[in-house]
């Protein structure tokens, strides 16, 4: 427990047992599902997939704090959660508890990370076996580890009840005697039992009401001063992670995107997802109605085949065009070009009936020509009307004299069946530095040396490091000339 | 938005007969809702928000009933076909048609053409086994039918019968989905903003993400152009970036088409960015309403505040959050007190909140409503409860207790003797109602 970092705290009102050295740390954690895996599915010979859950994240967790992980459903935050603590074996990377790597644990030493970390779990129906009593919810971790006489676990049982706001003679009770809000508080109880330091609460709040929701985001705020507490809040509303957290992390599809300190964070967020992620929560008030915001089109897209380099880069509104491109192009001409190229390489494009107005070739049933691409492709005469009637239906903008030549030659290999070949010629154009490299999660500029405290690592190539110099030109966010402090 | 009536809502009462007593879910509702206006219902679970949308739209299922109350919704073509036939005042008022004194059939016409939902879950809102498409067809389909035979209210609802089904799968020609209705299914999947329509149609509902299978939920429900959607948290089990698309999408076609949303919600933001008026629900009424700048800024009641006051602040730095102490109230008949519902959490309880508050207008606002004493009545420190004035019933109430407890715990309550008669003499003139 030395700090190992040249820099004091930045801040010293920080904690009791201020020291840089984290408490968590994970590198380079990786957790991947497979699919097809079964004994079956090997004798027939088919390949498993790979779903990539968590893919290479690293963060540290520092002694006393509260650090938010947060992003969308299916972007691994709780499998994250529980890989970190063992709950999960890891396909790679490792997280070390208090220096040492828990993946490399023995029984005894398993047994007693296990007893300095403990999980509070999302859904309160569900993490309580209905079967037990109260009493035994909150003593069985106690029981597990064989600490003290029952008599003892019982007076620890009913401290803890009272301790996190239900009376001691709720004891013998039931679950489903229970409200949410109040089962939540038993699942915290739960968790404290065996005097942690560290506690992954994962959506602790997500299933409660906002007036019960207020209660418990309080309570365990009083605990972790109380009992010296270390956090990893993982939850997916921002106002709930604003509130709470000393740091927060940014997760899209596996990958972190963001680490920061909660105040610049929200105050001044570098990745464009972060942003994006910020403007789309409605705000309760009655400025809402009127406040312009900018919504991210499209979905996540599947973790069992993300797309290459920068994760984001399919829906991101700063994605980066080569620099003979970005004088020339709006970013959303480019947004549709990039879109178009992307149908092409998966294949998306319907070119069996393609309707073309004015032209007398054959007629379905609503009266409309069609084009068909045959086996082997379009007749050259007729390449020209199919070309003008995939830019109608695909693009919703005029391009620029040139680009429009390249867009054309495209859609003319398109018309001769010749996938890749169109694929190949936007992409000789259009690539852009996003989807060649994926962005490191680095620090940029003078903060590099900074305290943990303040450091605010973004992967992102708007913001330099790693960035193909050309293209290195960055869109001002509107709130990038606040002071970061 | 014009200030035309649309819906009028009078003392609706929705109960549920359950193994454990009656529920009161809806409690003498009045709510008026005008021609193309985002009207808004915010609550917490169990507020009975969701059955007053269902009550509306007459899909309250078995055991819940809609017990008392007029729904009176404006519809001068129907209402003139029912005073030709001779109904009287108890049906129609003026334009005005009370829906549920209509008959099954008469209300069955209505759905779709003039109310459509939009639920909380696309997920389980769909056939799994029937492409997207087709499932829009069909309402399309539903729609044309009945508009082919205008005049008649009664042919208007024509059935699809097991014969109609068996001929359909046997002779491809009585397919009961036609070309017209298919090729609408795509205008409209291409209305909702569903990329390359024509080719997603065609496919099944687990091939769509949530987002998209939410606007899908949403074409479907455009396919009668309704003149009143209501919205049953349509954003709920969306991510907050797929959200936005949703509010964006349904501004756009409110602007688009005028026409009356009802949005019921938990989401307070939600409320904030959409609604032009908003009302407040608790424990099965609307304790508060007005616009959403009545609401929102100029709050009465301590239970708006309240919630106000627990939604942690994006925008601001943090600071402790104020919740509401206590949890939602139970709403058993048995264990509904007569008096202000929200008196045992509320931090202003006063001596007259221990009888029911009638609905007061707030001043300085047209539409601003409040069921609570504070409208008219300034708090001070000597009308307050004492301190733990509830505790004793509250506690019981907290876990859930058997209602035998409940009630020793008001008759042992507290050691105020004036209080513990009101109160005993609320708990008798409430068992003492109707059943």
């Amino acid at each position: 427990m030395t700090a190992n970092s040249s820099e004091p705290p930045s801040r010293t009102e920080a904690t009791t047992r201020a020291d840089d050295s984290p408490l968590v740390s994970v590198q380079n954690l990786e957790k991947y599902f497979f699919e097809n895996d079964s004994l079956l599915d090997r004798l027939l010979g088919s390949d498993p997939v790979a779903v990539r859950a968590v893919d290479g994240v690293s963060f540290d967790v520092y002694r006393g704090e509260t650090l938010g992980l947060v992003g969308e459903s299916g972007c691994g935050k709780s499998t994250t959660g529980e890989t970190l603590l063992r709950l999960q074996e890891p396909t790679g990377g490792r997280v070390e508890f208090d220096g040492r790597n828990i993946y490399d644990l023995g029984r005894s030493k398993l047994n007693a990370f296990r007893r300095d970390a403990q999980v509070v779990f999302q859904d309160p129906f569900s993490s309580l076996d209905p079967r037990m009593t109260v009493g035994s919810i909150v003593t069985q971790p106690l029981e597990i580890h064989d600490v003290g006489t029952k008599a003892d676990r019982e007076d620890r049982a009913r401290d803890l009840l009272e301790r996190v706001g239900l009376s001691a003679d709720q004891l013998d009770r039931y679950p489903h005697e229970f409200s949410g809000g109040q089962r939540q508080r038993i699942g915290i109880a739960r968790a404290l039992a065996l005097e942690p330091e560290f506690l992954v609460l994962d959506e602790p709040t997500s299933a409660l009401d906002v007036s019960v929701q207020a209660q418990v985001l309080n309570l365990l705020d009083d605990l972790q001063d109380e009992f010296d507490l270390t956090y990893l809040l993982i939850s997916h509303d921002l106002s709930v992670i604003r509130h709470v957290c000393d740091r927060v992390a940014v997760m899209y599809l596996g990958e972190l995107a963001e680490v920061g300190p909660v105040e610049t964070l929200f105050e001044d967020p570098k990745h464009p997802y972060t942003r994006a992620l910020l403007e789309s929560v409605p705000r309760a008030s009655t400025d809402e109605r009127d406040r312009d915001r900018e919504t991210l089109s499209g979905d996540v897209p599947s973790p069992r085949d993300p797309p290459s380099g920068c994760r984001f880069r399919t829906r991101c509104p700063q994605v980066i065009p080569p620099a003979d491109v970005e004088d020339e192009l709006e970013q959303s001409t480019y947004r549709q070009i990039m879109n178009l190229r992307e149908r092409i390489e998966a294949r998306e494009i319907t070119l069996e009936e393609v309707g073309v107005e004015g032209s007398g070739r054959s007629e379905n049933d609503a009266g409309e020509a069609t084009l068909a691409v045959g086996e082997d492709g379009l007749d050259e005469s007729e390449i020209p009307a199919f070309v003008e009637t995939m830019k109608d239906r695909l693009l919703a903008d005029e391009l620029p004299a040139g680009h429009d030549e390249i867009v054309t030659d495209a859609l003319a290999e398109l018309a001769r069946r010749n996938w890749d070949g169109a694929a190949d010629r936007l992409r000789e154009e259009y690539e852009s530095v996003c989807e060649r490299v994926d962005p490191a999660l680095e620090e940029s500029g003078d903060a590099r040396e900074s305290g943990y405290r303040r450091r605010h690592p973004v992967a992102c190539h708007l913001y330099g490091v790693g960035a193909d110099p050309t293209s290195e030109t960055q869109i001002p966010s509107p709130s990038s000339n606040a002071d970061a402090e | 938005m014009s200030d035309e009536e649309l819906l009028r809502i009078e003392g609706l009462c929705t109960r549920f007969f359950t193994e454990n007593g009656q529920v009161n879910a809806v409690e003498n509702l009045d709510l008026t809702i005008d021609e193309g206006e985002v009207m808004g219902i915010v609550g917490e679970s169990g507020s009975g928000k969701s059955v007053t949308a269902l009550s509306l739209i007459d899909l309250v299922e078995s055991p819940g009933r809609i017990t008392d109350g007029r729904i009176w919704f404006r519809a001068p073509d129907i209402a003139d076909e029912l005073i030709e036939s001779g109904a009287d005042d108890e049906v129609t008022d003026g334009d005005f048609v009370d829906l549920r004194k209509l008959s099954e059939e008469q209300r069955r016409s209505l759905r779709g053409s003039r109310f459509s939902t939009i639920f909380q879950d696309p997920m389980s809102s769909f056939n799994p086994s029937i492409t997207v498409g087709e499932q829009i067809a069909e309402a399309v389909e539903v729609q044309r039918r009945a508009r082919a035979n205008p005049r008649s209210l009664d042919a208007k609802a024509q059935r699809y019968g097991l014969g109609d089904y068996v001929l359909s799968t046997v002779l491809p020609s009585k397919k009961y989905v036609t070309g017209a209705s298919r090729d609408r299914a795509v205008e409209l999947l291409e209305l909702v903003g569903i990329p390359d329509p024509v080719e997603r149609a065609d496919e099944y509902p687990h091939e769509y993400s949530g987002g998209m299978l939410q606007r899908a939920m949403i074409a479907q429900a455009l396919a009668g152009e309704p003149e009143v959607l209501v919205a049953d948290e349509p954003t709920t089990a969306l991510d907050v970036t797929i959200q936005a698309q949703i509010l964006d999408l349904l501004s756009k076609l409110q602007a688009e088409t005028g026409m009356t949303i009802l949005l019921i919600t938990h989401n307070l933001g939600v409320i904030a960015r959409m609604c032009d008026r908003v009302g407040v629900m608790y424990a099965g009424e609307i304790v508060e309403r007005g616009t959403l700048e009545d609401v929102f800024d100029h709050p009465v009641h301590p239970y708006t505040r309240g919630l106000l006051g627990s939604v942690p602040d994006l925008e601001g730095a943090g600071g402790r959050l104020q919740p509401i102490p206590g949890n939602v109230p139970s709403l058993l008949d048995h264990e509904m007190p007569d008096r202000c519902y929200f008196a045992d959490r509320c931090p202003k309880a006063m001596d007259e909140c221990l009888e029911h508050p009638p609905a007061f207008d707030v001043e300085g606002s047209e539409y601003h409503t409040t069921k609570c004493y504070l409208a008219t009545t300034e708090y001070t420190e000597e009308k307050a409860l004492p301190d733990g004035y509830f505790d004793e019933a509250g506690r019981a109430a907290d876990v859930g207790e058997e209602p035998s407890e409940t009630e020793t715990g008001i008759g042992t309550g507290t050691d105020s003797e004036t209080e513990t008669e009101t109160e005993a003499d609320s708990v008798q003139s409430d068992g003492g109602e109707p059943r």
